[in-house]
């Protein structure tokens, strides 16, 4: 109960501070809108908004960036229903049933599912940030390189389940998207690879991929047909989904919570990675798996659990041991460190009314960003109201814009454009995005890591199976990958029977 | 976008028509497969100008794209095989198809695009974007001579506004300006 009187004490220190109140909710509002913007992430918004703390007390400033922070990885999820323009990688899953859900008119409840899963998400993983921190850091210091390659294939082992029809067109779009995934640096020797000498691939800009095979190939796909090119979008409809219905989905939000809990706690795994990994358990633990990626509540609940749990998770490796989870908590310990506190067990003895203040402060930032974030939805869902002559050139230029702010680079522009052209034919021709996507974010991860662990072990293969985890994590892989193989090719056997004996039948 | 444009009816599969496959998607596929093969296979043969890793235990630079690229070459003969063993679906029962119009207005966005990335090197992104605004509003039909410009250069504006100002991004200046 120590930990509960103290969180008790930090919201009473907050309550008397006014101005972190405050700057929490500028810090959710403006990571909302950041996050909603293709090309702007939370790690952009907090890395812009970081000198502004400079003068800030710390409580005050370190909310303002744990604002930008949540609000941000939630945001990317709204344009991505709405318009498929997943405003971060996180959201590129969130957009595959999301952006159906729109189209069968239910945008708003999908944004609603979104918004309450990704408070639930986000709130419970705070609550195991303060409760469970020093057990959780534990394991995550049992991760080494051979762990976070496991990682990174089960991850990749997802492509099966999200291939939609063909798992050969998702496993070619996959493998396409990983051998695009090592254009650039070498990670062991830092040799350039397929560069063709432009020093920009050096580091393969996988966020211009993203927004062109997403929102780019969209948009060139309303360019199609005339008869819809003046027509006008649905209405947001309700937002806030009914109890019963979203009653059903709170065993997937708490399932992918905890998921994304744990990944946000493993160094160099992202939200990104909890989206995918929390919607392919869910789609693994539902009775409906064949509505995944038709546009179902579930798994936008999925993702947005996965995503806004692994922020607690990332946390939490930061506060107690200076370990950034991702690229956002890498800023934000730079953001501890220049308010002269220093990151680790320490921390939790020496300030702990501070870091305390710092978690009820969270919690209250969850709850502004369920309320700001339903409250800008109806605003934001204005844009379906647009009439699509207007709307499409708007999205062509937020992804030329959002595309040319991640470097200020015009040659990213033309990769959006490239991979904008390449995204249309593969939806003409039934090759899903995702997977390219999931390999551009697995694929470095599961090299350098695979190299680094082989390069620990003296060059021996023995991590593959002599570490626990390494095992636990490839055997789960394995069956991923197969099982929905294995399934198909039943139910493919069951229907030709079904066929045969149909027509011997009909012979008789 | 809640209207699916035509072409939506995801002319690659062929559950509509049974086993069976449209010739297009068919030609798709094969085409597609061989440029893939292409790639991948120019891929391989750009690995043998890699260098040996340093260090003795590594794998080196080469390992990971011969990997993937031979797992692609390999899924894209799977592929063709599956799309030559597949029966051809009747002509009458392959889905309408996009006409010649509208592949015409896919080609002139995308090609409008490029142009527009090329011209906002030159004149920066003011003028560059708010012609291309007002070119993909004619595309989609919207030709009004007022509303047009208005649309265009209040949308650019607009869309400066919030990353200049609010998000202190630059947007480019264009050289021609500099």
């Amino acid at each position: 109960m120590y930990e509960f009187d103290l969180l008790m004490n930090g919201f009473a220190t907050l309550a008397a501070n006014p101005l972190a109140i405050f700057l929490s909710l500028v810090g959710v509002t403006l990571g909302i809108i950041i996050g909603a913007l293709p090309g702007l992430t939370a790690t952009m918004g907090v890395a812009i908004l970081l000198p502004f703390t400079f003068g800030m007390d710390p409580v005050s400033g370190l909310l303002m960036i744990s604002g930008v922070f949540f609000g941000g990885v939630y945001g990317g999820s709204v344009t991505a229903i709405l318009l498929r323009i997943p405003g971060t990688p996180a959201a590129a899953a969130t957009a595959m049933d999301g952006f159906e859900l729109t189209k069968k008119g239910m945008a708003g409840v999908a944004l609603g599912t979104a918004t309450l899963s990704s408070f639930l998400g986000g709130t419970a993983s705070i609550v195991v940030l303060i409760f469970m921190a020093p057990l959780l850091a534990g394991f995550a210091l049992k991760f080494s390189a051979s762990e976070s390659f496991a990682l990174a294939v089960f991850g990749l082992s997802i492509i099966a389940s999200i291939s939609g029809r063909s798992v050969i067109k998702g496993l070619i779009a996959g493998f396409l998207g990983l051998l695009i995934a090592t254009v650039g640096m070498d990670p062991m020797d830092g040799f350039p690879r397929f560069t063709g000498g432009y020093t920009e691939l050096f580091n393969v800009p996988f966020i211009p991929v993203m927004i062109g095979l997403f929102a780019a190939a969209e948009a060139f796909k309303s360019l199609e047909d005339p008869k819809v090119r003046l027509g006008m979008a649905a209405a947001l409809g309700r937002i806030i989904p009914e109890w019963a219905t979203y009653r059903r989905l709170l065993g997937t939000v708490a399932r992918s919570t905890g998921l994304g809990v744990v990944i946000g706690i493993i160094p160099g795994a992202g939200a990104d990675i909890a989206a995918y990994v929390a919607y392919n358990e869910a789609k693994r633990f539902s009775k409906t798996p064949e509505n995944y990626g038709k546009g179902e509540l579930a798994g936008v609940a999925a993702c947005e659990a996965g995503a806004n749990g692994c922020t607690g998770g990332a946390l939490l490796t930061m506060l107690t041991l200076g370990i950034p989870g991702d690229a956002v908590t890498a800023v934000m310990l730079g953001a501890l460190t220049l308010q002269g506190l220093q990151p680790g067990p320490l921390l939790f003895k020496e300030h702990a009314e501070l870091v305390f203040t710092l978690f009820a402060g969270m919690l209250f930032c969850y709850v502004a960003m369920l309320v700001i974030g339903l409250g800008l939805l109806r605003v934001m869902g204005r844009v379906l109201q647009m009439p699509k002559s207007v709307l499409t050139p708007v999205i062509l230029v937020l992804c030329i814009v959002g595309t040319y702010a991640i470097n200020n680079s015009l040659f990213d522009i033309g990769i959006m454009l490239a991979a904008g052209v390449a995204g249309y034919f593969m939806q003409k021709w039934d090759f899903p995005a995702s997977p390219v996507v999931l390999a551009l974010i697995m694929g470095p991860m599961a090299e350098a890591n695979f190299r680094r662990a082989l390069s620990l072990s003296g060059g021996s293969y023995d991590f593959l199976y002599t570490r626990p985890i390494t095992v636990v994590l490839l055997t789960i892989a394995i069956l991923t990958l197969f099982l929905p193989l294995v399934k198909r090719w039943r139910s493919h056997r069951q229907e030709t029977r079904r066929t045969d004996a149909s027509s011997r039948l009909n012979q008789a | 976008m809640s209207n699916p444009p035509a072409g939506s009816e995801r002319p690659g599969s062929s559950d509509d028509t049974g086993n069976a496959m449209p010739l297009t998607t068919k030609i798709a596929n094969l085409v597609i497969s061989v440029v893939l093969i292409a790639i991948a296979a120019s891929a391989i043969a750009a690995t043998g100008d890699f260098p040996r890793s340093m260090l003795a235990t590594d794998v080196g630079a080469a390992r990971f794209p011969i990997i993937h690229a031979g797992a692609l070459i390999l899924l894209c003969l799977i592929l063709i095989a599956n799309t030559l063993r597949t029966p051809t679906a009747p002509t009458a029962t392959a889905k309408a198809q996009i006409g010649i119009a509208g592949y015409a207005g896919v080609a002139l966005g995308m090609l409008a695009t490029a142009g527009c990335i090329v011209a906002m090197e030159y004149v920066g992104y003011g003028v560059a974007t708010a012609v291309y605004m007002a070119v993909i509003m004619a595309l989609m039909g919207q030709r009004s001579p007022i509303w047009n410009p208005v649309l265009a250069v209040g949308v650019t504006a607009l869309v400066y506004g919030v990353f200049h100002y609010a998000l202190q991004v630059p947007l480019p200046v264009g050289s021609l300006f500099e």
